[in-house]
C-alpha cells in the first residue's frame, strides 16, 4: 500500500485545487479521469474545516454524507434487508469489477437535492462519489485495490445535440446519436517514470498534471544530481485506454433542410470500443469545453472552444423504429408494461389513451392512413389491421396459428396501389420493399452461399426472413415468377422458411405479413372472370391471403368527381387545410407500436356469439346448389383474426367491436357473382325462346317483367342490363338504347 | 451621421465596440447577454438599408478579395452548400474592470489575461459557395469607384506609405483616417496604443503574407466560411441562397494552425475547419442577412410595374422569341413558357405541386445541334441558374450524384444535385447509348427519377439517407419519349424553320429576366365558380376517357396556374382555363400523329 498512497495524497491536493477554479471555465481532459482515481481516508475529510465548491454553497462534507446515505439506504423494494448499491458493491467485489453504475433515477427518487447537484456540478460531486466509494471499499474489504468508479445513467431527460449550448459546459447531459466514427485507441499517459542517463536512478512515478508531465530538471540522487540527465522509460509508465468518438444526430431530430450535427466523446478505459461505427447510442457524460491551442501566440488562445462530452456511461439503444416485440413472448401477461417512467414517455402514453377514448378513433385511423389517397376506405380498414397484427396463438399441442395477415391488393393499373404499398412500407416497424418483377425465390427467403475465405456455408437472409414480425411489401405480384412464388406458400402459412442445402438444414423465423399487390391478368379486371381467373394466382397461394381487394376503376361519376374536388382542392387550398383532422405519422406509429405491445384483447362472450352467429349465416348463404365456393373452416379462422385486430385498434380490452363483414369479400362476390350467371343464362333462354334471329326488337322492359315471372329472385334493371351488354359483347345481340335485338 | 455611415463600413468592429460600450454603460449585464444583440444590428441596419449605403459595401469575390481589407464590412451572396454546426467562443470578457466583446470577429482586441472573467456564446457555422449554376449575367462585381473609395480610405492616412505594392495595406489606416470627431474614436485610438508595437510591426507581415496566399484561393468560385449570430438555428436552411452583410477577417495566425502538426489525440476533435484553411476559405463574420430570390439577381431591375399589358407585350415577346428558337413551334414555346415559370408551391404528404417537367422529343443529334444548344442558350440568358446534365452511361456510371457526407473531413460533399431552389437542370437524353449500368449507375438514375417525380434528393449520410426537399424545372431533350425520366409534360417539337439569327436587344433580355422572376414567385388562387366549373370538365372528361388519372388531372392543374400566372393575374379565369385545354389539345394530337 505504502507506493500508492503518495498519488493518492497527490491527487486529493489536485482536486482541492481544481474545486478552487471557476466553473465554467475548462480544464483540461483528464480531471474527472484523475478525480475518480484518486482516493482518501474519510476521516480526513472530516476533520478538515467545510470545503464549499467554488461559487456555490455546496458544502463538500453535505455531499459526502448525503452520498454515503444514499449508497447504504437506498431499496427498490422495501422488503429488501440491503440496500440496492450495496448488494451491487458485494457483487464488484466479487468479480473484482471497476465500476458501479448508479441509475440516476434512482438518486433522485432518493434525494432530489443530490440529483440537482450531481447534475450540474458533475465534477465535484462524482468525485467526491468516488471518494466514497473508495472508502467504503476500504472498510467493507480491505483486501480490494482496485478504484471503483461511478457511472451515472438514465437521467431524467435527455437534451438534443442541437440545443446543447453554452450553458451546459460542464453539466451533465445525456444525449442519443449514432457513432459515426471511432478513432483508434489512444494510450493516454497517466504515471511517467523516468530514469537517470549518468547513474540509472529511477525517480518516483510522475503524476500527469493538467495533461502535462514535467521532466525533472535533474536527478533526485543526492550523489549524482546530474542535470538534464532523466529520460522517460516507456514501459514502467502507466497508460490508459482513450478513445474518442464522434456522434452524429439520428435521422429523426434533424429538422428539415437542416445537416446532422456532431459532437465528439471522450471514452476511457473500460468505455474504449464500447460502441462501434453504426450504433445507436444514449450517452451520459459532462460536456466539456477546451481551449483551441492555436499557434504560438498567446494572442488566440481561449477565445475559441472546441466541445465534446466526457463519456460516462454508454447504453445502446435497438435500432428498430417501433420495436415490435414478439407477441409469443407475451403470453404470460402483461409482466413487463410501463417499465419507462420517464415523464416525457409518461406524457406520450397519455396522450395514446386520451386518443383511443375518442369514438371516432377507428374512422380517424382510417384517415390518417395515407390522407392523400382518396377514398378507399375499406381497403385501408385493412391495411390498418394488417399493421395492428393479431395474437399469434400456441396450442399445447406444439401447432402454431399465425396472427399476423396477409393482403393481396387486385386492381386496375392507376388505382394508386403501389402508393398505398409505399406508405405502408414507411409506417411498418420493419420491413422491405420489393418488386416481384426483380425478386428471385431465394432473394425472398434464404440463401446459402461459400464464405470466400474461409469456405464455410454462410447463410443470408432474404427479404420475407429481414423483416421477421414486420411487413414484407411485394409490388407486382403477379410478374413474379412461378418459382419465387411457390415459396412463398412456407412462409405465408407456417411463418418459417427451411432451408436444405448441403452442410445446412435450417428453419428460419419468418414471422411476417406480406403484402402484395397485382394488376389483373388482362391489365385491366374483367368482371365476366372469377377473381381466380382475372388474378391468375394458384388458387394454393391465393388461399393464404386473409383479405383480398379488388381495386377497380368503374365508371362512376360520383367518384369521379370526387377525384376532381380533390385534385382541385390539392392544388387551390392552402396544402394544410385540406388534410385536416388526421394524426401524423409519428403519432400514428407511436400509436400502432403501443398497441402492437401493451393491447391483448380478448374476445368476449357476446362478441364470440355473435361470431358464430355470423358464420352459421354466412355458411347458409353460401349453401346453394353448384356452388363450389363455401365458407370453410379456415375463413371462420380469419374472421377471429380480424375481430381481434379490429378489438385492438380500439386499444381498449373487451371492447365490443363488430366486424366489418364487407372486408371478406371473397364469399360474398362469389355468390353475386352466381346470381349474375344465372341471370345471364335465364337472359339467354328467354331470348332464344321468344325472339327471332333478325326479328323484331324487343324492349328492355319487357324482358324484366318475363324474367320476373321466371325467376323467384328479385331481378333488377341494372342487373338486366349488365346481363345483357354481356351478351351483346358475345355477339349475341345488339342493344340500342332501350331495344335489344337478336343477331 | 455620415460619420457613422463610415465607420460601419470601413471599421465595423469599432462601431460594434462603441454599440457595445453603450449598451454596458446603459446597465446591460454583459453575463445575462448570452450572445445576444445589444443594438449593433440596428445601428447597421439603418445605416445599410434606410440609408442605402448597402450599394458601397464591396462584394467579396475572387476578383475583389486582392484589395478588400481585413476587418471591413463585404457581401457576400452564396448557397449553404454545408453546415458545420456551432462555435463556441469567449463571447464576453472582463479586462480589468471593462468588459469587452469578441462578437464578430476571430481575435480579441484586447490581450485577455488568464485569469480574467468570461462568458461563452456560441455561433453557427456555414460554408457557403457561389450559387452552382450561377450565369455570369447574374454576378455582380465591385465596381471600380469601389476599388478606389478603398484605396482612398488608405490614402487618407497620415504616414503616406509608398505603395509600390498595392496589396501592402496598412492595417490600422481605417481607425487613424477617422480623424478625431467622436469621442469614442479617441477611446480606440488609445486602445490601440496600448497594444505593443511588435503587434503593429506585424500586421504588416500579415499583409504581404496574404498577398502571397491569394493564389491559393480558386480563381473562379470563391467559397465562404460565415459565421452567424443571433439568428435561430431553423431560420436558415440547406441550399438557401443568402446574402451575407458581415465582417471580413483574415488571420494568417489561424492559417499556421493548418500545417501545424495536430496532436495525435485531436484527431477526431478537429473538425472541418482544419480542412478549409483561411487562406482558401475567407471568413466572414456576419452581421445581417437576408434570403435572396430569383428576382434578387436582376441586375438593373427594369422599373416595370406589373401592368397588365406590359406583362402582356413581354410575354408576346418572349413567346416569339422561344418561337424563333424553336423552329417556328408556337405549341414547343408556349410549353417551354409554362415550364420556366413553374415551381413547387406546396408539398402534400409526397406530391409535389406546381413543378412542370418538359420532355420535348423528337430530337435527333443534329437537331439537336440546332435547337437544343439554342434553347440550352436562350434559357442561360433567361434564368440565373441553369446547369446542364449529360445523360451517358458512362457519366451515370462514373458520377456520384448524390451530395455524401465524408466522415473523415467531417464534411459535406457536394454534387451536381445540390442545387439551390430554382435551379434550371437540362438532361440531354439524346446522348444516351446503349450500355450496362453499374450499381453507381441505377442509384443515379432513380435519384434523377426521384427528382423528377417528388423534388427531392436524398443525401448520402453513409448510415442513413436524408431526403432534401429541392425545387428544380427539369428539361429532358430526348429522341423518343424518355422512360427513364417521366417528365409531366411531353411534347415532340416539330420546327419547321432552320434556325434564323438570334439577335434580341439587352433591354428585352432585361425585360424577360425580369417577367420570369417577378411571375414565377406571385400568388395564384381561384373563385369557387372557377372552381366548380374545372371539377365539371374533369369528371366530363374521365368519363370520356378511363385512362385519364390523378396525374393529368394534377398536370392540367398546375398548367392552368401556370397560363394565368404569365398573364400576370392571380386567379384563373375561364379564359385561360380553355387555353389549357387548347393546349392539351394540340399536344395529344401531335401525341397521335408521331404515333402514326
Amino acid at each position: 500500500m505504502q507506493p500508492q498512497l503518495q498519488p493518492a495524497l497527490k491527487s486529493r491536493r489536485r482536486r482541492r485545487r481544481r474545486t478552487g477554479t471557476p466553473i465554467g471555465t475548462p480544464t483540461s481532459t483528464d480531471d474527472i479521469q484523475a478525480s475518480s482515481e484518486g482516493g482518501d481516508d474519510q476521516e480526513e475529510g472530516e476533520e478538515a474545516p467545510p470545503v464549499y465548491v467554488w461559487g456555490t454553497n455546496i458544502s463538500v462534507q453535505d455531499v459526502n454524507a448525503s452520498i454515503l446515505r444514499f449508497l447504504r439506504h437506498f431499496r427498490e423494494d422495501p422488503l429488501h434487508d440491503e440496500g440496492k448499491y450495496m448488494r451491487a458493491l458485494h457483487h464488484i467485489f466479487e468479480v473484482e469489477g471497476e465500476s458501479l453504475d448508479v441509475d440516476a433515477q434512482d438518486v433522485y427518487d432518493y434525494d432530489i437535492d443530490l440529483y440537482t447537484k450531481m447534475v450540474r456540478y458533475p465534477l465535484e460531486v462524482l468525485a467526491i462519489f468516488d471518494l466514497v466509494l473508495l472508502d467504503m471499499a476500504a472498510r467493507m474489504n480491505p483486501m480490494f485495490e482496485k478504484h471503483i468508479q461511478v457511472r451515472t445513467f438514465n437521467l431524467r431527460s435527455s437534451i438534443s445535440m442541437r440545443n446543447l449550448n453554452p450553458s451546459d459546459i460542464e453539466k451533465m447531459v445525456s444525449v442519443k446519436g449514432m457513432i459515426i466514427r471511432c478513432s483508434s485507441i489512444i494510450p493516454e499517459i497517466r504515471e511517467a517514470v523516468f530514469k537517470c542517463l549518468v547513474c540509472g536512478y529511477l525517480s518516483d512515478h510522475v503524476i500527469v498534471d493538467r495533461g502535462r508531465i514535467s521532466e525533472p530538471k535533474r536527478c533526485g540522487r543526492q550523489e549524482c544530481l546530474a542535470q538534464n540527465s532523466m529520460t522517460l522509460v516507456h514501459n514502467r509508465c502507466k497508460f490508459a485506454d482513450k478513445q474518442i468518438i464522434r456522434l452524429q444526430e439520428t435521422p429523426d431530430e434533424i429538422p428539415e433542410g437542416g445537416t446532422p450535427h456532431t459532437v465528439s466523446l471522450v471514452m476511457h478505459d473500460r468505455l474504449v470500443d464500447s460502441g462501434k461505427p453504426g450504433d445507436r447510442v444514449e450517452v451520459t457524460g459532462i460536456y466539456r469545453a477546451m481551449t483551441v491551442r492555436v499557434g504560438p501566440t498567446q494572442r488566440t488562445i481561449k477565445s475559441l472552444f472546441k466541445t465534446y462530452v466526457d463519456c460516462l456511461h454508454l447504453k445502446k439503444n435497438d435500432t428498430s423504429r417501433m420495436d415490435a416485440e414478439d407477441p409469443m413472448e407475451f403470453d404470460d401477461g402483461s409482466g413487463n408494461v410501463d417499465k419507462d417512467t420517464s415523464p416525457e414517455y409518461q406524457e406520450k402514453l397519455e396522450q395514446l389513451k386520451e386518443l383511443a377514448k375518442q369514438p371516432d378513433i377507428y374512422d380517424k385511423l382510417t384517415r390518417s392512413l395515407a390522407p392523400n389517397i382518396w377514398e378507399l376506405d375499406d381497403v385501408k380498414r385493412g391495411l390498418l389491421c394488417q399493421l395492428f397484427g393479431g395474437n399469434a396463438l400456441k396450442l399445447p399441442s406444439g401447432a402454431t396459428f399465425r396472427g399476423d395477415i396477409n393482403i393481396l391488393l387486385v386492381g386496375d393499373p392507376g388505382t394508386s396501389k403501389s402508393q398505398l404499398l409505399q406508405y405502408i412500407h414507411k409506417l411498418a416497424p420493419r420491413g422491405i420493399y420489393t418488386s416481384g418483377r426483380g425478386s428471385s425465390a431465394v432473394g425472398l427467403t434464404a440463401y446459402v452461399t461459400k464464405d470466400p475465405e474461409t469456405g464455410e456455408t454462410v447463410l443470408e437472409s432474404g427479404a420475407l426472413v429481414l423483416s421477421d414480425r414486420g411487413i414484407c411489401c411485394i409490388d407486382e405480384f403477379d410478374k413474379m415468377s412461378e418459382n419465387a412464388r411457390s415459396m412463398l406458400h412456407e412462409v405465408m402459412e407456417q411463418q418459417t422458411v427451411s432451408i436444405a442445402k448441403a452442410g445446412i438444414i435450417a428453419s428460419l423465423n419468418a414471422r411476417t405479413s406480406v403484402l402484395a399487390c397485382a394488376n389483373p391478368s388482362g391489365s385491366r379486371y374483367n368482371p365476366r372472370l372469377s377473381v381466380i381467373d382475372n388474378i391468375h394466382l394458384p388458387p394454393t397461394l391465393l388461399s393464404r391471403f386473409d383479405l383480398i381487394y379488388l381495386m377497380l376503376d368503374k365508371a362512376d361519376e360520383h367518384m369521379d368527381r370526387r377525384l376532381a374536388k380533390h385534385i382541385v382542392a390539392l392544388h387551390f387550398e392552402n396544402p394544410e387545410t385540406v388534410q385536416q383532422d388526421v394524426l401524423d405519422i409519428p403519432t400514428l406509429t407511436a400509436y400502432l407500436s403501443y398497441a402492437r405491445r401493451h393491447i391483448r384483447p380478448k374476445l368476449s362472450d357476446e362478441a364470440a356469439e355473435e361470431l358464430i352467429r355470423r358464420y352459421v349465416e354466412m355458411r347458409r348463404r353460401g349453401n346453394f346448389p353448384g356452388s363450389s365456393k363455401k365458407v370453410e373452416k379456415p375463413d371462420v379462422a380469419e374472421a377471429f383474426r380480424l375481430l381481434e385486430v379490429a378489438l385492438q385498434q380500439s386499444a381498449t380490452d373487451h371492447a365490443t367491436g363488430t366486424i366489418d363483414m364487407d372486408l371478406i369479400t371473397t364469399g360474398v362476390s362469389a355468390s353475386e357473382r352466381m346470381r349474375r350467371e344465372n341471370l345471364l343464362s335465364a337472359a339467354r333462354n328467354i331470348i332464344m325462346e321468344k325472339m327471332q334471329l333478325g326479328g323484331p326488337s324487343t324492349r328492355t322492359l319487357e324482358l324484366l317483367e318475363e324474367l320476373k315471372k321466371q325467376s323467384s329472385a328479385e331481378v333488377h334493371l341494372t342487373d338486366l342490363r349488365n346481363a345483357l351488354s354481356t351478351l351483346a359483347s358475345e355477339g349475341f345481340i345488339v342493344v340500342q338504347g332501350d331495344t335489344i335485338k337478336r343477331i | 451621421m455620415v460619420g457613422i455611415a463610415f465607420d460601419c463600413l470601413s471599421n465595423p468592429l469599432g462601431a460594434v465596440r462603441v454599440t457595445f460600450e453603450k449598451a454596458i454603460a446603459s446597465g446591460i449585464d454583459p453575463t445575462n447577454l448570452n450572445g445576444k444583440d445589444w443594438g449593433a444590428l440596428d445601428v447597421f441596419r439603418d445605416c445599410l438599408f434606410d440609408q442605402g449605403a448597402l450599394s458601397q459595401v464591396p462584394i467579396l469575390d475572387h476578383s475583389s478579395i486582392g484589395w478588400i481589407q481585413p476587418n471591413s464590412l463585404v457581401r457576400f451572396r452564396g448557397m449553404v452548400q454545408d453546415m458545420l454546426g456551432n462555435e463556441f467562443y469567449v463571447g464576453a470578457f472582463k479586462d480589468g474592470s471593462t468588459w469587452r466583446t469578441n462578437k464578430f470577429t476571430d481575435i480579441a482586441s484586447f490581450p485577455m489575461g488568464s485569469q480574467s472573467e468570461t462568458r461563452i456564446w456560441e455561433r453557427q457555422l456555414l460554408y457557403c459557395v457561389p450559387v452552382p449554376g450561377q450565369n455570369s449575367w447574374t454576378i455582380q462585381h465591385s465596381s471600380e469607384s469601389m476599388f478606389n473609395r478603398c484605396n482612398k480610405w488608405t490614402s487618407q492616412h497620415g504616414e503616406k506609405r509608398q505603395r509600390d505594392d498595392e496589396m501592402v495595406i496598412d492595417y490600422m489606416v481605417p481607425q487613424e483616417s477617422q480623424g478625431s470627431t467622436s469621442s469614442s474614436k479617441k477611446m480606440r485610438e488609445g486602445e490601440f496604443t496600448g497594444q505593443s508595437p511588435q503587434l503593429h510591426e506585424s500586421f504588416n507581415d500579415e499583409m504581404s503574407a496574404k498577398v502571397s496566399v491569394l493564389t491559393s484561393f480558386d480563381s473562379n468560385r470563391l467559397p465562404c466560411l460565415v459565421k452567424v449570430y443571433d439568428s435561430p438555428e431553423s431560420d436558415l436552411k440547406l441550399n438557401d441562397v443568402l446574402e451575407f452583410v458581415g465582417v471580413f477577417t483574415f488571420d494568417p495566425v489561424l492559417s499556421v494552425q493548418a500545417d501545424g502538426s495536430e496532436d495525435v489525440s485531436n484527431e477526431l476533435f478537429e473538425d472541418a475547419l482544419s480542412h478549409l484553411p483561411p487562406n482558401k476559405v475567407p471568413r466572414l463574420h456576419c452581421l445581417i442577412h437576408r434570403k435572396l430570390a430569383n428576382h434578387d439577381f436582376l441586375l438593373s431591375s427594369p422599373a416595370i410595374e406589373r401592368a397588365p399589358n406590359l406583362v402582356r407585350e413581354t410575354r408576346e415577346a418572349l413567346v416569339g422569341h422561344l418561337t424563333t428558337i424553336l423552329g417556328n413551334d408556337g405549341l414547343a414555346a408556349e410549353c417551354v413558357l409554362l415550364h420556366l415559370l413553374s415551381r413547387v408551391h406546396g408539398r402534400v404528404d409526397s406530391v409535389a405541386l406546381g413543378k412542370l417537367s418538359l420532355n420535348l422529343t423528337g430530337f435527333t443529334r443534329e437537331s439537336l445541334t440546332v435547337f437544343g444548344s439554342q434553347l440550352n442558350h436562350a434559357i442561360q440568358t433567361l434564368l440565373p441558374f441553369t446547369k446542364s446534365i449529360p445523360f451517358t452511361v458512362e457519366y451515370l456510371n462514373t458520377a456520384s450524384l448524390a451530395p455524401q457526407k465524408d466522415y473523415e473531413k467531417n464534411r459535406l460533399v457536394t454534387s451536381a444535385l445540390q442545387l439551390a431552389e430554382g435551379t434550371h437542370v437540362t438532361i440531354d437524353e439524346t446522348q444516351l447509348q446503349e450500355g450496362m449500368l453499374n450499381a453507381t449507375g441505377v442509384e443515379n438514375v432513380t435519384l434523377l427519377k426521384n427528382l423528377m417525380e417528388l423534388q427531392k434528393v436524398e443525401y448520402d449520410f453513409n448510415y442513413y439517407k436524408l431526403e432534401m426537399p429541392t425545387d428544380v424545372q427539369l428539361l429532358i431533350l430526348s429522341e423518343g419519349k424518355s422512360n427513364i425520366l417521366p417528365a409531366d409534360l411531353v411534347l415532340p417539337i416539330q420546327p419547321t424553320v432552320v434556325g434564323s439569327s438570334l439577335n434580341c436587344a439587352s433591354e428585352a433580355q432585361q425585360a424577360w429576366r425580369w417577367y420570369l422572376a417577378t411571375l414565377r414567385s406571385s400568388a395564384h388562387d381561384i373563385d369557387p365558380d372557377m372552381q366548380k366549373i374545372i371539377e365539371d370538365d374533369l369528371v366530363a372528361a374521365r368519363q370520356e376517357d378511363r385512362s385519364l388519372g390523378s396525374n393529368d388531372f394534377s398536370r392540367w392543374l398546375t398548367m392552368g396556374r401556370l397560363v394565368s400566372a404569365s398573364f400576370g393575374e392571380t386567379r384563373l379565369t375561364l379564359e385561360h382555363w380553355q387555353m389549357v385545354k387548347e393546349l392539351e389539345r394540340r399536344r395529344k394530337e401531335r401525341l397521335n400523329e408521331m404515333r402514326k
